[in-house]
C-alpha cells in the first residue's frame, strides 16, 4: 500500500505528449491542475459539476470531464487538451470545420465541444445527424450554435469516410 | 472612401476573425487571467430570504490554512455611492449593513492563497440570522407594487370603449417563469491595484460603464481605472450591469494588497448577475368579424428585488406592432425578496411578444381567419403610434417568404388534424416588431506603414461577431483586405463605446467606423495636400476612391497612390483618425428604426407522454443591411435556441417559502442541448435602413422574440391545448 | 471541503481494510458522484479517500446465462459489450440514456449502483432540513418545490429519488451484487440491496462501512424474450428521468409467459414492480392488460404538488413500454 502522506500528492501527468510533474493539494481536480498549475487555460470551467461539458479532455484517448476527476487519479496517464490538438501549427480538421461552419459564438464551450467531437469521430458515432446531436448532447452551448456544431462534425465525418 | 452602395466585403459570410483563437483555446477570457502573486476569492451567500445577520463567526475561517482575509459588512472599507449609468441607477452596493434582502445575497468574501483553500474556509464561516417572512410571489398582498414605474404607460384612442363595442374579444392571462441567463462562461473578475490605479479583467458587456462605476465607488478618477473584457463567455445581458461581486473583488484586492481572482460558481450565477423576472400579463384584444383590431389593452406585472431598479418594459411591444386605433399599456413591478432581476436577451419584448402573438392566434381561431392573414389585415403601414412612415419595414415580405419556405399552405387549419404515427403535428407562427435604439459610439481607425490597419473601440464581442464585422466594414471602407485589419476592443482605455446590448452596438460602432474611415481618408489627403510628388495633391475625399490599399481619383483610376507610398514618403509610421456616431441627430419625420421578423414552428407532440419536440423552425428577418451573412445567421439561430429553452424547459424555481432558488445547477435548470434543436432555417429580407450610415438594424435579440408564441400556437394547432404558461413542460401536456 | 489524505489502493483486501477501520474514509472510483458531493456541494467530507481506480476489478466475463461485471467497468464499456445488446438490450438502452459519453467513460457500474440522490435539498448546504444528510432534521423537499423527486417508497421523511437508469433494468433482471468486506465475500440480490428510506433516509443500502462492491452479476434474458427501456424527460437528452420503465416480456401465442417490469424516476430506490408482473403473466398481451399492470405498479404513491403529475405519467410510461416491447407500437 503506497500512501502519500498528509493532504498533498505528487502527480505526473502526460499532457499533450509532455510529462509534467506536479506537487498538488489533494483536492485539485484535473481541470484546475491544467488551468492553474500548468497554464493550460484552454480547457474551460462552465459548471464544475459534470453538467456542461466545457471541461472535456481526452484521458487515455477517451473523452472525460476534467472537473470531476482528481489530478491524483490521473497520475501517469495521458491527457490531451485543446492546446494539443493542432499539429505543427496546422489546425485539426474539426477546428477548421468549426470556424468554417461558425460552430461557436462566444467560444467558451468550444474547446470542450471540439474535444468531444474528436472523440465522437473515434467512437464512430457521427454516422447521422441524429446520432451526432445525441452524442454531442453532453456539451452545452448557451450561444445556441448547435446546428453549426453538428454541421461541422458532419462534414469532417463525411471526409473521413471517403 | 468607398460607398456602401455596392459592397464587396461587407455582408459576405466570411469566417469569424477571432475563430482561430477560439478553436485553439487561446482566446483569453477573464477567468484565464493570471498574475504571479494572484490569490483567490470565494463568496459566501445568505441562507435566508429576508432578515438580518446578528452575528458573524469568522474566527475559524480566518484561521484556516492559506486565508488572507474574510471581509464582511463589519470590516469592509466604506464605498462611495454608486453612480447613475446609461441604463439607470446602479445596483445597491454590497456590504452596507446587516440586512438580508434575498436568499443568496453576498454576505462575505473570503480570500486565500489557493482556490481550494478559499472554498474550504468559506464553508467554515458561520452566520447567525434573525429570519423574517420573505415576501414572495407576484400576487403577494404584502408586496410593494410600483405602478407605471418608468412613466411610460401609453394610451391612444379609447381602448375601454372600443373593447366594449368590439365584435370579438380575447381576454387572457399569460405567465412566464423567471429565467436565468446562464452564459457558459462563469462570470469572473480579476482585480489588481497599483497604488490608486485599478485594473479589472471582467465578464462585462460594457467596459466604459464599469469603469465609471468602479471609479465612483472607490472614489478615484476614471482615468485610474482600466476595465478589460476582450473575450467573455457569453452574457445575454448578464454583463450589462456592475453586479456586487465585481465591486467586492476589487475591494478584496485592495484589502489584501494583491491581485484577486473571483470566479462565480454555477449556482451563484443564478443569484448574482440578474435574471429575466417572472411576468404575468393580461392581454385584451378587441376585433371586428373581418379581423380588424379595434382595441388592445396590455398589462404586465413583473418581479423586482426589494431594493433597486430594473428597466424592463414588457408592454412596449404592443403599440408599434399593429394598426389598431385604440391601445393602452400598463406596466407594474412587484418588490419581492428575490435576487435583483436584470436583462436577459430581448428583455421585456420577448415576454410581451408571447402574450400579444398568442392572443392574436387565439383571435384567429375565434374568427376562423388564417393567422398570417389576420396579421396582414392589421399590418401597420405607418408607425401606428406616431403616424410617421417607417424608415424601412419588410414585415409583409417576412410573412410571405416565411410561409413559402415553411410550407404554410400545407397546414390543415383544423385542430389535431395533422398526424404522423402517434405524433400529433402542429404548425404555428408569430410576427415580430422590434423597435431599436442606437446609442452613441466612438472609434479610432489607423493605417500603418507595414500595411496593417487598426480599429479600436471600447466595445465588446460577446459572441455576436463584433470583431468580424468591424474588420469587414473597415476593410470595405478603406479598400483593404479583411486580414489587414486588426480589431482591438474590450478595453475601457479605448474610445468610448456603448454596451453589447439592446441590439445597438453593430449599428452604432458601424456608424462610428464610417465616420472615422472618412476622417482617415481626409487625413491622408491632407498629408499630401502640399505634396508636389503626390498625384493626389489637392484632391478631396469626394473625388477619390480606395481599392487594394490605394487612393485613386474617381475620374481616372490611374491617378493615385497607396497608403504605404504616402506614409513612406512622409516618414510616418501611421495615420489615424477618430470617428463618432451620434444618433440623436436622427432624421425628423421618420419612424424607426425597427427590425421585423416572422417565425414559423412545426411541433410534434406525443399526447400520451406529453412529449413536445420541435421538428423545424423557420425565421425570416428584416434586419436592414446584413453585415456578415454567416455571423448574422448565427445570431438568429442562437437566439432561437434560447427561445426554445424559454418555451420548453427553462424555469428558475424560487421557493415561495424561503426565496431559495431550488434548481440552481445545470443539472436541474435545463437549457437546450444539441438533441433538442432541429435544423433552423433563417432568411434575411429587406434593405439597408436609411436611419444609420451602415443601414443595419440590430440582430442580437430579435431572434429570441416570437419563438415562444410560434411554438405555443403550434401546440394549440396540434392538440387544442392553449398553453399560456411557460415553460411548456411535460406535465402541462398530459 | 477540508483537505483529505489521498490513498491509492493496491489490492482489494487492503482497500477494504483501510476504509473499514476509518469511519472518515471513503472509496473513490469514477468520482462522478463522490467528488461532486465532496468538492463542489461540500455535503460530505471524508478525511481519507481511497482510490480503487487501479484495482483489477474492471472487465466483463460471459457465463452461460449471465455476465459478471467488474465494479470498475465503465458505463460505456458495459454498453459496448456485444452480449448486452444481444441478450439484455434494455440494459444498453438505459446506459446510453443515463449520461453523456464523457460521464459514461468515467462512471463505473459499482458507482452507478451507489450513486447518491440528485435531490437539491440534500445537495445544498443552505438547506438545513434534510433527514438524509442530517438525520432528524426534517425534509425540506416535502414542503418546497419538488419535481425531480420520488413518489414510490417516499414519505414525509424523504422523497429523494434514486436517479439511476441502469439500475432499473438491473432490478428487473434480478442482478446480484458481490460484496467484499473484512470478513469475506457475500452476495446480495440487487432487489434486496437498497433500503427504503422509511424514517431513516440516511441508510440507503445494506453495505456496512468499508464493504466494497466488487462485481455485479447481470442475468441475461432467456432466448425469445424482448425488452425495452423508455425514459421520459423534458429535454431530449442529458437529463434525469421524470419517469422511466424497463420491461422484458416473453409472449407465447399472444399470452404473456414471462414479465419483468421496473421503474425509474419515481422511486426512492430502483423500483421493481412485482404486482404488475403478477398481473401481466398469463394474460393476453393487449392494452387492457398493460393498463391494468400500470395501475397496479403505481399504487400507494406519496406525492407533493410538484410530483403529482408523475402518477399518471408513470402509468402511461409503463403502458407504452409494454406496448412497444410487445410489438403493438413503434
Amino acid at each position: 500500500m503506497r500512501t502519500i502522506p498528509s493532504d498533498e500528492v505528487t502527480v505526473v501527468l502526460h499532457v499533450n505528449g509532455r510529462a509534467r510533474q506536479l506537487q498538488l493539494d489533494s483536492r485539485v481536480t484535473l481541470l484546475d491542475a491544467l488551468r492553474d498549475h500548468l497554464d493550460l487555460v484552454g480547457t474551460k470551467k462552465g459548471c464544475d459539476q459534470g453538467a456542461c461539458g466545457a471541461c472535456t479532455v481526452l484521458l487515455d484517448g477517451k473523452r472525460v470531464l476534467s472537473c470531476l476527476r482528481l489530478a491524483a487519479q490521473c497520475d501517469g496517464r495521458e491527457v490531451m487538451t485543446i492546446e494539443g490538438l493542432a499539429r505543427d501549427g496546422r489546425l485539426h480538421p474539426l477546428q477548421e470545420a468549426f470556424i468554417r461552419h461558425d460552430g461557436f459564438q462566444c467560444g467558451y464551450c468550444t474547446p470542450g465541444q471540439i474535444m468531444s467531437a474528436v472523440a465522437l469521430l473515434e467512437e464512430g458515432r457521427a454516422t447521422s445527424d441524429e446520432e451526432i446531436r445525441e452524442f454531442m448532447s453532453g456539451n452545452l452551448c448557451r450561444c445556441g450554435a448547435y446546428p453549426n456544431i453538428a454541421a461541422a462534425i458532419r462534414e469532417v465525418a463525411a471526409l473521413r469516410r471517403k | 472612401m468607398r460607398a456602401l452602395s455596392a459592397p464587396t466585403v461587407l455582408g459576405e459570410p466570411i469566417d469569424r476573425v477571432d475563430g482561430p483563437l477560439k478553436v485553439t483555446g487561446a482566446a483569453p477570457y477573464p477567468s484565464d487571467i493570471a498574475y504571479p502573486d494572484l490569490v483567490h476569492a470565494v463568496l459566501v451567500q445568505s441562507t435566508i430570504g429576508a432578515g438580518t445577520m446578528t452575528a458573524i463567526h469568522a474566527e475559524a475561517a480566518e484561521a484556516a490554512s492559506g486565508v488572507l482575509a474574510v471581509i464582511t459588512y463589519q470590516n469592509a472599507p466604506a464605498l462611495a455611492p454608486a453612480p447613475m449609468t446609461g441604463l439607470g441607477p446602479s445596483l445597491p452596493l454590497p456590504f452596507r449593513d446587516n440586512r438580508v434582502f434575498h436568499h443568496g445575497q453576498h454576505v462575505a468574501i473570503v480570500v486565500a492563497q489557493t482556490q481550494e483553500q478559499a472554498v474550504a474556509a468559506a464553508r467554515l464561516l458561520e452566520i447567525d440570522y434573525v429570519q423574517e417572512a420573505a415576501v414572495l410571489g407576484l400576487d403577494n398582498p404584502r408586496a410593494e407594487v410600483l405602478h407605471n414605474p418608468w412613466q411610460a404607460d401609453l394610451r391612444r384612442g379609447d381602448p375601454a370603449a372600443a373593447l366594449a363595442s368590439a365584435e370579438v374579444v380575447v381576454d387572457e392571462t399569460y405567465t412566464i417563469a423567471a429565467e436565468t441567463n446562464n452564459p457558459l462562461g462563469l462570470f469572473a473578475t480579476v482585480a489588481s491595484w497599483e497604488g490608486d490605479r485599478l485594473t479589472v479583467h471582467d465578464s462585462t458587456q460594457w467596459p466604459v460603464m464599469e469603469r465609471q462605476t468602479l471609479a465612483t465607488v472607490f472614489d478615484i478618477p476614471e482615468s485610474a481605472v482600466r476595465v478589460l473584457s476582450p473575450y467573455l463567455g457569453g452574457g445575454f445581458g448578464a454583463g450589462l450591469r456592475v453586479y456586487p461581486h465585481v465591486i467586492l473583488t476589487a475591494l478584496a484586492a485592495r484589502v489584501v494588497g494583491r491581485p484577486v481572482k473571483l470566479v462565480l460558481a454555477r449556482p451563484q450565477m443564478f443569484t448574482s448577475v440578474g435574471h429575466r423576472p417572472e411576468t404575468q400579463q393580461r392581454m385584451k384584444l378587441g376585433a371586428l368579424q373581418d379581423g380588424r383590431l379595434v382595441a388592445i389593452d396590455h398589462g404586465c406585472t413583473s418581479a423586482l428585488g426589494i431594493e433597486g431598479t430594473n428597466f424592463g418594459r414588457v408592454t412596449v411591444v404592443t403599440p408599434p406592432s399593429y394598426d389598431c386605433p385604440n391601445v393602452a399599456t400598463h406596466d407594474h413591478q412587484v418588490r419581492l425578496n428575490i435576487p435583483n432581476p436584470g436583462y436577459m436577451r430581448g428583455p421585456g419584448k420577448t415576454e410581451g411578444n408571447f402574450a400579444l402573438e398568442s392572443a392574436l392566434d387565439e383571435l384567429s381561431y375565434k374568427l376562423r381567419i388564417d393567422p398570417i392573414e389576420l396579421r396582414l389585415r392589421n399590418f401597420a403601414h405607418v408607425h401606428p403610434q406616431s403616424g410617421l412612415p417607417w424608415s424601412s419595414n419588410a414585415l409583409q415580405e417576412c410573412y410571405r417568404v416565411g410561409a413559402e419556405r415553411f410550407g404554410w399552405s400545407k397546414r390543415s387549419p383544423e385542430i389535431g388534424s395533422m398526424r404522423e404515427g402517434h405524433w400529433l403535428i402542429g404548425y404555428g407562427m408569430a410576427g415580430v416588431t422590434f423597435e431599436l435604439y442606437q446609442p452613441p459610439c466612438e472609434v479610432r481607425v489607423s493605417i500603418h506603414r507595414d500595411g496593417s490597419a487598426y480599429v479600436r473601440s471600447a466595445a465588446t464581442d460577446i459572441g455576436t461577431g463584433t470583431y468580424t464585422i468591424a474588420a469587414q466594414l473597415a476593410a470595405e471602407l478603406l479598400g483593404l483586405e479583411v486580414g489587414q485589419v486588426h480589431v482591438e476592443i474590450g478595453d475601457s482605455d479605448l474610445p468610448t463605446a456603448p454596451q453589447s446590448g439592446g441590439s445597438g452596438l453593430a449599428t452604432s460602432l458601424g456608424g462610428a467606423i464610417v465616420d472615422a474611415a472618412g476622417n482617415l481618408l481626409r487625413a491622408f489627403l491632407k498629408t499630401v495636400a502640399d505634396d508636389d510628388r503626390s498625384p493626389l495633391q489637392g484632391m478631396t475625399a469626394e473625388g477619390v476612391a480606395v481599392t487594394n490599399g490605394r487612393i485613386a481619383a474617381i475620374e481616372d483610376s490611374s491617378v493615385g497612390e497607396t497608403y504605404f507610398d504616402i506614409l513612406e514618403r512622409h516618414k510616418l509610421d501611421e495615420l489615424s483618425a477618430g470617428g463618432e456616431y451620434n444618433p440623436s441627430a436622427g432624421a425628423p419625420g421618420i419612424a424607426g428604426p425597427a427590425a421585423f421578423a416572422a417565425r414559423f414552428a412545426e411541433v410534434h407532440i406525443d399526447p400520451e407522454l406529453g412529449l413536445l419536440r420541435i421538428a423545424r423552425f423557420v425565421t425570416v428577418v428584416d434586419g436592414g443591411r446584413i453585415l456578415n451573412a454567416k455571423t448574422a445567421r448565427s445570431q438568429i439561430i442562437g437566439a432561437t435556441v434560447m427561445g426554445i429553452g424559454m418555451t420548453l424547459l427553462e424555469e428558475t424555481v424560487i421557493d415561495s417559502a424561503t426565496g431559495r432558488i431550488a434548481n440552481a445547477t445545470f443539472g436541474d435548470y435545463l437549457i437546450p442541448v444539441n438533441a433538442d434543436v432541429p435544423v433552423l432555417d433563417v432568411v434575411f429580407v429587406g434593405k439597408p435602413d436609411e436611419l444609420s450610415p451602415v443601414g443595419s438594424k440590430g440582430l442580437g435579440e430579435i431572434g429570441t422574440v416570437g419563438v415562444s408564441a410560434a411554438i405555443a400556437n403550434a401546440v394549440y394547432h396540434a392538440t387544442g391545448r392553449r398553453i399560456r404558461t411557460l415553460p411548456i413542460t411535460i406535465d402541462k401536456l398530459l | 471541503m477540508p483537505g483529505f489524505e489521498y490513498v491509492q489502493a493496491e489490492d482489494v483486501p487492503g482497500a477494504v481494510a483501510i476504509v473499514s477501520r476509518d469511519p472518515g474514509a471513503s472509496f473513490l472510483a469514477g468520482g462522478t458522484t463522490l467528488l461532486d458531493l465532496m468538492l463542489k456541494d461540500g455535503v460530505i467530507a471524508p478525511g481519507r479517500v481511497v482510490d480503487i481506480g487501479r484495482l483489477p476489478l474492471r472487465g466483463i466475463t460471459r457465463r452461460d446465462d449471465f455476465l459478471l461485471v467488474g465494479t470498475l467497468t465503465t458505463m460505456e464499456e458495459l454498453a459496448a459489450y456485444p452480449t448486452v445488446a444481444e441478450r439484455a438490450p434494455f440494459v444498453r438502452d438505459a446506459l446510453l440514456a443515463g449520461a453523456s459519453t464523457q460521464l459514461r467513460n468515467m462512471a463505473t457500474i459499482g458507482g452507478n449502483l451507489l450513486q447518491r440522490t440528485r435531490c437539491r435539498y440534500f445537495r445544498d448546504l443552505a438547506v438545513a432540513a434534510c433527514n438524509k444528510r442530517t438525520p432528524g432534521s426534517g425534509c425540506a423537499a416535502v414542503t418546497g418545490p419538488a419535481r425531480m423527486h420520488a413518489i414510490l417508497g417516499a414519505s414525509e421523511h424523504c422523497i429523494a429519488l434514486h436517479a439511476s437508469d441502469l439500475c432499473v433494468p438491473l432490478v428487473a433482471l434480478d442482478a446480484v451484487v458481490y460484496i467484499q468486506g473484512v470478513g469475506g465475500q457475500r452476495t446480495v440480490p440487487l432487489t434486496d440491496f437498497y433500503v427504503l428510506p422509511s424514517d431513516r433516509p440516511e441508510v440507503e443500502n445494506v453495505l456496512e462501512h468499508g464493504e466494497l462492491v466488487t462485481q455485479v452479476e447481470i442475468p441475461l434474458l432467456p432466448a425469445g424474450a424482448r425488452s425495452g427501456y423508455l425514459k421520459v424527460r423534458d429535454r431530449a437528452s442529458y437529463e434525469f428521468a421524470l419517469t422511466s420503465a424497463a420491461a422484458a416480456l416473453m409472449i407465447e401465442e399472444g399470452t404473456i409467459a414471462m414479465a419483468r417490469l421496473a421503474l425509474g424516476g419515481v422511486g426512492t430506490i430502483p423500483w421493481r414492480a412485482r404486482e404488475a408482473e403478477a398481473i401481466l403473466e398469463g394474460k393476453p398481451a393487449n392494452d387492457q392488460t398493460f393498463r391494468a399492470a400500470a395501475d397496479a405498479a403505481i399504487r400507494d404513491a406519496f406525492t407533493v404538488p410538484g410530483t403529482a403529475f408523475k402518477v399518471e405519467l408513470a402509468k402511461r410510461t409503463i403502458a407504452r413500454v409494454l406496448q412497444t416491447v410487445a410489438g403493438l407500437r413503434s
